[in-house]
């Protein structure tokens, strides 16, 4: 159906494609081994800026906040949202229209409005109170806010995937909920809650906006690190961070596509 | 009269099952309420209230922060604010029409490829939007500074002034919202091609139709709910992108998610900055209850992600 010639201008287009998507990150990992500080004119091969990196203390105090903000935001998300999730789909006979539209709601939110929202109500909660002051305390609530509809999301269509009438049989088999909670619900959305996990720590890796409003003075993360030396124009090591970043993303990539190739599913997430 | 045992075991089971939907949806929602809902809601309030001497928020309850939105200041009417809203839906739409004329052929082409290169290839288009935004923008500052080979080149080509960079401009910030969202497009344009009824586009073709002609009555109505999709997951964020102008507009391209967060950062009048924001939030959800509709409409029913 599709001639030979039309399908060589679009493989054509695939690669121009590809140079697109992949030249701005090429760039950054080349003169992230630069021996010079100029990210137009490369002179020779050094290791210089990586070497400086673990000397470098706010680097590595942002590289802290970053991980502790993702890991514990996600762990709280996934049992917040997997109960979520479990509710959703045992009542979903029932109405619940305004519990969508909640969950719906910090998807759809701007990014900014979002941040600014939550710093101007943390703000004025601390100076009521004193509790919730600007720190990581503040950016693992907002995180957690943003999470839990993804993690109820995923679970809710795991469960759906599953044969109903498996419920009635855990049902005859263990009689306390929590044995059927241990026994039976965990195990079979046990792939559903990693992959929620692991949205969820991706996202919290990912986000700058949010967290730059709703962070302290003492809580700043990686991406809002590297925002404050690209605003005030000295990077040097930036392109070395950078890239370790580039680098943890394209090791992700691999392990999903062999977690994909051993099950045959779909790559969309 | 007593109940029958019956009815009462009814109405227990119906209070059990209340019990469990509250038990396991409400410590989410409640999450939600009180670190979403509350702040917005107390964020549009603020907007409805005076600019206090120190920059904070304090009674009486004006429309002064939406007639300075409108642009009224103390020097009469200006035009700025109108720039930036038209701004940026203006670069939305632009941004967002070439994403789809670029993600309709890469979709396309996905398609025709070999069944087991195809994840390989979609995770090719999606793996650059898992690094993060700054980076991709700060990729895309080092591209286009001055005195790289791609300014050089359009300046040679009489594009720009001498000694002059692509970036900062707006038509960085275009490019930098397009490398964002393209993933977007194509993903949900694929799952539409894979279903494609491609003897429709047989027929058509056998009835004499020019290509333009069979994709527009037999292919582009078979991936409208794809293409509607993909509208609402790029048209959406773009609209309230904060980084892309920030980073590659350089002060002049800035687009209303910038408005917003200089009124709270440098600028200081906060009801102001709540009444952009109340602005932005009416814009998107407008904006997704019409794509809603149009999907509605389309007949794309589920599929229509949000």
């Amino acid at each position: 159906m599709t001639s030979p010639s039309l399908k060589r201008s679009l493989a054509c287009l695939w690669w121009v494609l590809m140079a697109f998507l992949y030249l701005p990150l090429a760039v950054v990992v080349l003169f992230s081994f630069n021996s010079i500080n100029s990210s137009a004119l490369f002179e020779s091969f050094s290791l210089r800026w990586y070497e400086r990196l673990w000397g470098n203390e706010q680097i590595m105090a942002s590289l802290g906040h970053s991980l502790v903000l993702a890991i514990i935001s996600s762990v709280t998300a996934v049992v917040i949202g997997t109960l979520m999730g479990y509710g959703l789909y045992r009542h979903r006979a029932r109405r619940l229209g305004w519990l969508i539209v909640l969950i719906y709601l910090p998807i759809v939110m701007p990014d900014i409005v979002f941040g600014i929202s939550n710093m101007t109500f943390f703000v004025r909660i601390s100076s009521l109170t004193g509790w919730l002051s600007p720190g990581l305390g503040t950016m693992v609530l907002s995180h957690v806010t943003f999470q839990i509809p993804f993690v109820a999301l995923i679970v809710y269509s795991r469960f759906v995937g599953l044969d109903a009438t498996l419920f009635d049989a855990a049902k005859d088999l263990y009689a306390s909920p929590f044995d059927r909670a241990r026994h039976f619900i965990v195990p079979s959305i046990k792939p559903a809650l990693v992959s929620a996990f692991f949205l969820s720590f991706t996202l919290s890796i990912d986000d700058f906006v949010i967290s730059f409003f709703t962070a302290g003075p003492e809580s700043s993360t990686l991406p809002i690190y590297i925002w404050g030396a690209i605003r005030k124009g000295v990077t040097p090591e930036i392109n070395a961070i950078a890239s370790l970043m580039i680098a943890a993303v394209a090791v992700a990539a691999v392990i999903s596509l062999a977690f994909t190739r051993s099950k045959g599913s779909d790559a969309s997430r | 009269m007593s109940k029958r045992p019956f009815e009462r075991s009814v109405r227990q089971l119906r209070f059990r099952e209340t019990r469990h939907l509250l038990l396991t949806t409400l410590p989410g929602a409640f999450w939600i309420v009180l670190f979403l809902v509350l702040p917005s809601l107390y964020l549009v309030s603020m907007a409805f209230l005076t600019n206090g001497t120190y920059g904070q928020p304090s009674l009486p309850l004006t429309f002064d922060a939406f007639r300075q939105l409108a642009g009224f200041g103390f020097l009469g009417w200006s035009p700025g604010n109108l720039y930036t809203l038209l701004r940026s839906l203006w670069q939305t739409v632009v941004a967002t029409a070439l994403v789809v004329v670029i993600a309709y052929p890469i979709a396309y082409y996905i398609t025709l490829c070999r069944q087991s290169l195809r994840p390989i290839m979609l995770l090719l288009v999606v793996v650059p939007s898992w690094t993060n935004q700054v980076i991709r923008a700060f990729g895309w500052m080092n591209l286009l500074a001055p005195d790289t080979p791609l300014s050089n080149l359009a300046q040679s080509l009489g594009l720009i002034a001498p000694h002059m960079g692509l970036f900062p401009s707006s038509f960085a910030v275009t490019l930098g919202l397009i490398y964002n969202f393209l993933p977007f497009m194509v993903l949900p344009l694929y799952a539409a091609f894979e279903k494609l009824d491609t003897t429709l586009v047989e027929a058509a073709r056998d009835l004499y139709a020019s290509p333009l002609k069979a994709f527009w009555v037999a292919v582009f109505p078979q991936t409208l709910p794809g293409l509607l999709a993909g509208i609402v997951l790029v048209a959406v964020p773009a609209f309230g992108m904060y980084v892309v102008p920030e980073l590659l507009g350089g002060g002049r391209s800035l687009m209303i998610g910038n408005l917003v967060a200089s009124q709270f950062a440098g600028g200081s009048n906060w009801p102001y900055g709540a009444a952009a924001s109340l602005l932005m939030l009416v814009a998107t959800l407008l904006g997704i209850f019409l794509l809603r509709r149009l999907g509605r409409r389309a007949g794309g029913g589920e599929e229509v992600v949000i």
